[in-house]
Protein backbone atom coordinates (compact mmCIF):
# COMPACT_ATOMS: atom_id res chain seq x y z
CA UNK A 1 0.00 0.00 0.00
CA UNK A 2 1.86 3.46 -0.65
CA UNK A 3 1.28 5.14 2.57
CA UNK A 4 4.02 7.93 1.70
CA UNK A 5 3.85 11.02 1.41
CA UNK A 6 4.35 11.48 5.89
CA UNK A 7 5.12 14.23 7.59
CA UNK A 8 8.16 15.34 7.72
CA UNK A 9 10.78 14.08 10.49
CA UNK A 10 10.75 15.07 13.83
CA UNK A 11 7.11 16.52 13.24
CA UNK A 12 5.58 12.80 12.28
CA UNK A 13 5.89 11.78 15.68
CA UNK A 14 4.84 15.19 17.73
CA UNK A 15 1.83 14.81 15.31
CA UNK A 16 1.21 11.01 16.56
CA UNK A 17 1.74 12.15 19.86
CA UNK A 18 -0.84 14.70 19.39
CA UNK A 19 -3.39 12.24 18.33
CA UNK A 20 -2.60 10.00 21.34
CA UNK A 21 -3.46 13.34 23.43
CA UNK A 22 -6.39 13.57 21.43
CA UNK A 23 -7.90 10.18 22.21
CA UNK A 24 -6.55 10.08 25.84
CA UNK A 25 -8.86 13.23 26.42
CA UNK A 26 -11.95 11.99 24.85
CA UNK A 27 -11.61 8.50 26.85
CA UNK A 28 -11.19 10.29 30.40
CA UNK A 29 -13.99 12.55 29.52
CA UNK A 30 -16.90 11.01 31.17
CA UNK A 31 -19.27 12.34 29.09
CA UNK A 32 -17.54 11.34 25.97
CA UNK A 33 -17.06 7.98 27.04
CA UNK A 34 -21.02 7.53 28.23
CA UNK A 35 -22.20 8.59 24.72
CA UNK A 36 -19.63 6.24 23.27
CA UNK A 37 -20.93 3.49 25.14
CA UNK A 38 -24.59 4.42 24.60
CA UNK A 39 -23.73 3.83 21.00
CA UNK A 40 -22.59 0.59 21.61
CA UNK A 41 -19.21 1.55 21.51
CA UNK A 42 -16.85 -0.49 23.95
CA UNK A 43 -13.59 1.13 25.63
CA UNK A 44 -10.82 -0.52 27.53
CA UNK A 45 -8.29 0.39 29.94
CA UNK A 46 -6.11 3.36 28.85
CA UNK A 47 -2.89 2.18 29.96
CA UNK A 48 -1.82 0.77 27.19
CA UNK A 49 -2.42 4.26 25.51
CA UNK A 50 -0.35 6.24 28.25
CA UNK A 51 2.41 4.13 27.90
CA UNK A 52 2.02 4.80 23.87
CA UNK A 53 1.90 8.23 24.90
CA UNK A 54 5.64 7.76 26.80
CA UNK A 55 7.40 5.96 24.31
CA UNK A 56 6.16 8.53 21.51
CA UNK A 57 7.35 11.71 23.92
CA UNK A 58 10.64 9.97 24.57
CA UNK A 59 10.84 10.25 20.76
CA UNK A 60 10.54 14.14 20.56
CA UNK A 61 13.31 16.42 20.74
CA UNK A 62 13.94 17.76 24.46
CA UNK A 63 12.95 21.39 22.76
CA UNK A 64 10.38 20.61 20.65
CA UNK A 65 8.33 18.44 23.10
CA UNK A 66 9.28 21.64 25.92
CA UNK A 67 7.35 23.83 23.51
CA UNK A 68 4.74 21.36 23.15
CA UNK A 69 3.99 20.47 26.59
CA UNK A 70 4.41 23.66 26.93
CA UNK A 71 1.56 24.91 24.93
CA UNK A 72 -0.86 21.72 25.10
CA UNK A 73 -1.82 23.53 28.40
CA UNK A 74 -3.51 26.37 26.83
CA UNK A 75 -4.38 24.96 23.21
CA UNK A 76 -5.67 20.69 22.98
CA UNK A 77 -4.01 21.40 18.73
CA UNK A 78 -0.49 22.55 19.14
CA UNK A 79 0.79 21.04 15.87
CA UNK A 80 -1.47 22.38 13.65
CA UNK A 81 -1.03 22.36 9.34
CA UNK A 82 -0.38 25.55 7.59
CA UNK A 83 -3.27 25.86 4.73
CA UNK A 84 -1.71 28.58 2.08
CA UNK A 85 -0.31 30.65 4.18
CA UNK A 86 -2.74 31.00 6.99
CA UNK A 87 -2.34 29.06 10.60
CA UNK A 88 -5.17 26.62 10.64
CA UNK A 89 -4.83 27.15 14.56
CA UNK A 90 -5.57 30.87 14.98
CA UNK A 91 -6.99 31.26 11.31
CA UNK A 92 -3.75 34.39 11.00
CA UNK A 93 -2.08 35.04 7.71
CA UNK A 94 1.70 34.00 8.31
CA UNK A 95 4.58 35.09 7.89
CA UNK A 96 6.06 32.37 10.57
CA UNK A 97 9.05 32.84 12.17
CA UNK A 98 12.24 31.49 10.41
CA UNK A 99 12.46 28.12 10.82
CA UNK A 100 13.99 26.64 14.15
CA UNK A 101 16.54 24.20 14.04
CA UNK A 102 16.71 21.02 16.14
CA UNK A 103 19.59 19.20 17.58
CA UNK A 104 19.76 17.16 14.47
CA UNK A 105 19.26 19.64 11.68
CA UNK A 106 15.85 19.40 10.80
CA UNK A 107 13.13 22.57 11.39
CA UNK A 108 10.39 23.49 12.09
CA UNK A 109 8.27 26.71 12.80
CA UNK A 110 5.98 28.19 14.74
CA UNK A 111 3.27 30.81 14.21
CA UNK A 112 4.09 34.06 15.29
CA UNK A 113 0.56 34.92 16.52
CA UNK A 114 -0.52 32.45 18.76
CA UNK A 115 2.78 29.64 18.91
CA UNK A 116 1.41 26.57 17.47
CA UNK A 117 3.77 24.40 15.68
CA UNK A 118 3.36 24.38 12.08
CA UNK A 119 3.51 21.78 9.56
CA UNK A 120 3.09 22.08 5.69
CA UNK A 121 -0.18 19.60 5.26
CA UNK B 1 -24.28 -4.03 20.42
CA UNK B 2 -26.13 -1.55 18.09
CA UNK B 3 -28.78 0.18 20.63
CA UNK B 4 -32.41 -1.01 19.71
CA UNK B 5 -33.54 2.91 20.00
CA UNK B 6 -31.89 6.17 19.49
CA UNK B 7 -33.43 9.81 19.01
CA UNK B 8 -33.50 10.53 15.38
CA UNK B 9 -31.83 14.16 14.65
CA UNK B 10 -34.28 16.81 14.62
CA UNK B 11 -31.27 18.93 12.82
CA UNK B 12 -30.07 19.03 8.96
CA UNK B 13 -28.77 15.84 7.58
CA UNK B 14 -25.81 15.78 8.79
CA UNK B 15 -24.66 12.32 7.44
CA UNK B 16 -26.12 13.25 3.72
CA UNK B 17 -23.12 15.90 3.93
CA UNK B 18 -20.68 13.92 4.88
CA UNK B 19 -21.68 10.70 2.00
CA UNK B 20 -19.89 11.01 -1.26
CA UNK B 21 -19.20 8.69 -4.43
CA UNK B 22 -15.49 9.37 -3.86
CA UNK B 23 -15.61 7.76 -0.48
CA UNK B 24 -17.54 4.22 -1.22
CA UNK B 25 -16.10 1.41 -1.83
CA UNK B 26 -18.58 -1.39 -2.92
CA UNK B 27 -16.65 -4.59 -2.00
CA UNK B 28 -13.83 -4.95 0.58
CA UNK B 29 -10.65 -6.87 -0.61
CA UNK B 30 -9.19 -7.77 2.90
CA UNK B 31 -11.12 -9.72 5.42
CA UNK B 32 -8.72 -9.18 8.14
CA UNK B 33 -9.62 -6.01 10.16
CA UNK B 34 -5.73 -4.56 9.87
CA UNK B 35 -5.74 -4.75 5.94
CA UNK B 36 -9.26 -3.67 5.86
CA UNK B 37 -8.68 -0.97 7.86
CA UNK B 38 -5.59 0.14 5.36
CA UNK B 39 -7.60 -0.10 2.24
CA UNK B 40 -10.06 2.39 3.63
CA UNK B 41 -7.90 4.51 5.19
CA UNK B 42 -5.82 4.31 1.28
CA UNK B 43 -9.53 5.42 -0.08
CA UNK B 44 -9.76 8.44 2.34
CA UNK B 45 -6.35 9.77 1.05
CA UNK B 46 -7.42 9.35 -2.41
CA UNK B 47 -10.57 11.35 -1.84
CA UNK B 48 -8.27 14.25 -0.64
CA UNK B 49 -8.85 13.71 3.29
CA UNK B 50 -5.54 13.18 4.06
CA UNK B 51 -2.24 13.71 3.00
CA UNK B 52 -0.13 11.34 5.35
CA UNK B 53 -2.64 7.92 5.51
CA UNK B 54 0.22 6.45 7.56
CA UNK B 55 -0.09 8.51 10.46
CA UNK B 56 -4.00 8.04 10.05
CA UNK B 57 -4.14 4.61 9.56
CA UNK B 58 -2.01 4.66 13.23
CA UNK B 59 -4.58 6.89 14.85
CA UNK B 60 -7.66 4.46 13.52
CA UNK B 61 -5.52 1.27 15.32
CA UNK B 62 -4.63 2.97 18.21
CA UNK B 63 -8.85 3.77 18.54
CA UNK B 64 -9.56 0.36 17.75
CA UNK B 65 -6.98 -1.05 20.52
CA UNK B 66 -9.04 0.49 22.82
CA UNK B 67 -12.27 -1.22 22.39
CA UNK B 68 -13.41 -2.84 18.82
CA UNK B 69 -15.68 -0.72 17.28
CA UNK B 70 -17.42 -3.61 16.04
CA UNK B 71 -20.99 -2.99 17.48
CA UNK B 72 -22.53 -6.42 15.94
CA UNK B 73 -25.29 -7.39 13.42
CA UNK B 74 -22.69 -7.12 10.66
CA UNK B 75 -22.09 -3.19 11.42
CA UNK B 76 -18.51 -1.77 12.30
CA UNK B 77 -17.80 1.69 12.98
CA UNK B 78 -14.06 2.21 13.24
CA UNK B 79 -13.57 5.89 14.10
CA UNK B 80 -10.57 8.30 14.70
CA UNK B 81 -9.77 11.85 15.13
CA UNK B 82 -6.75 12.75 13.40
CA UNK B 83 -3.88 16.10 13.13
CA UNK B 84 -3.65 14.80 9.68
CA UNK B 85 -7.03 14.90 8.65
CA UNK B 86 -8.71 18.02 6.79
CA UNK B 87 -12.25 17.61 6.99
CA UNK B 88 -14.87 15.14 8.63
CA UNK B 89 -15.19 12.35 6.44
CA UNK B 90 -16.87 9.49 6.04
CA UNK B 91 -16.21 6.06 3.78
CA UNK B 92 -18.85 3.63 3.35
CA UNK B 93 -17.89 0.05 2.57
CA UNK B 94 -19.18 -3.01 2.10
CA UNK B 95 -17.68 -6.70 2.70
CA UNK B 96 -19.45 -9.61 1.19
CA UNK B 97 -17.66 -12.02 2.98
CA UNK B 98 -17.53 -10.22 5.73
CA UNK B 99 -14.39 -8.76 8.36
CA UNK B 100 -14.00 -9.94 11.71
CA UNK B 101 -13.85 -6.89 13.98
CA UNK B 102 -14.55 -8.75 17.49
CA UNK B 103 -18.18 -7.49 17.40
CA UNK B 104 -19.84 -8.83 20.90
CA UNK B 105 -21.78 -10.92 19.02
CA UNK B 106 -19.38 -12.98 16.88
CA UNK B 107 -20.12 -11.91 13.62
CA UNK B 108 -17.93 -10.77 11.25
CA UNK B 109 -18.42 -6.92 9.83
CA UNK B 110 -20.36 -6.46 5.92
CA UNK B 111 -20.91 -2.99 6.34
CA UNK B 112 -17.84 -0.73 7.42
CA UNK B 113 -18.44 2.65 7.95
CA UNK B 114 -14.69 4.63 8.60
CA UNK B 115 -15.76 7.77 10.53
CA UNK B 116 -12.52 10.82 10.77
CA UNK B 117 -12.13 14.19 11.77
CA UNK B 118 -10.32 16.56 12.72
CA UNK B 119 -9.31 16.81 16.50
CA UNK B 120 -11.02 20.30 17.19
CA UNK B 121 -11.92 20.76 20.02
CA UNK B 122 -15.56 19.39 21.56
CA UNK B 123 -16.96 18.70 18.34
CA UNK B 124 -20.08 18.14 19.05
CA UNK B 125 -21.13 17.05 15.05
CA UNK B 126 -18.34 14.09 15.45
CA UNK B 127 -20.90 12.68 17.93
CA UNK B 128 -23.76 13.26 15.95
CA UNK B 129 -22.54 11.40 12.80
CA UNK B 130 -21.28 8.34 14.91
CA UNK B 131 -25.07 8.33 16.32
CA UNK B 132 -26.48 8.90 12.95
CA UNK B 133 -24.75 6.34 11.44
CA UNK B 134 -25.52 3.94 14.34
CA UNK B 135 -29.26 4.81 14.25
CA UNK B 136 -29.43 4.49 10.08
CA UNK B 137 -28.48 0.67 10.08
CA UNK B 138 -30.26 -0.35 13.47
CA UNK B 139 -33.16 -2.24 11.51
CA UNK B 140 -32.36 -5.38 9.54
CA UNK B 141 -34.24 -4.49 6.61
CA UNK B 142 -31.98 -1.60 5.98
CA UNK B 143 -28.37 -3.12 6.34
CA UNK B 144 -30.06 -5.64 3.69
CA UNK B 145 -31.06 -2.38 1.40
CA UNK B 146 -27.57 -1.10 1.77
CA UNK B 147 -25.90 -4.75 0.70
CA UNK B 148 -28.04 -4.98 -1.98
CA UNK B 149 -27.85 -1.57 -3.07
CA UNK B 150 -26.75 -1.42 -6.71
CA UNK B 151 -24.18 1.73 -6.49
CA UNK B 152 -23.33 4.67 -4.54
CA UNK B 153 -26.68 6.65 -5.00
CA UNK B 154 -28.76 4.14 -3.49
CA UNK B 155 -26.86 3.73 -0.48
CA UNK B 156 -27.18 7.02 0.02
CA UNK B 157 -30.77 7.23 -0.68
CA UNK B 158 -31.27 4.17 2.18
CA UNK B 159 -28.80 5.42 4.83
CA UNK B 160 -30.14 9.01 4.61
CA UNK B 161 -34.16 7.74 4.66
CA UNK B 162 -32.66 5.18 7.69
CA UNK B 163 -31.34 8.03 9.53
CA UNK B 164 -34.22 10.25 9.75
CA UNK B 165 -36.91 7.92 10.03
CA UNK B 166 -39.03 8.22 12.64
CA UNK B 167 -38.73 5.33 15.26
Amino acid sequence: MPLNDTVPEPLDVLVQLQDVDTLLRELRDPEMVSQEEKLGFAVTSLASLERTRDRLASQVEGRLLQTYERMSRRFHRVIVPVEGRVCTGCRISLPTSAGRRNSEGATYELCENCGRILYRG
Amino acid sequence: MIPATLSPSREAPLLRQHLRAALFIPELRSRRKSSALEEMVEAVASAGVTRHPEALLDAVRRREAMGSTGLGKGVAVPHARSTVVTERAVLVARSTKGVDFSAPDGLPAHLCFLIVAPPLDRDPLYLTLLAEIVRSVRLAKTRQRLLDAPDFAAVQRHLVEAAHAPE
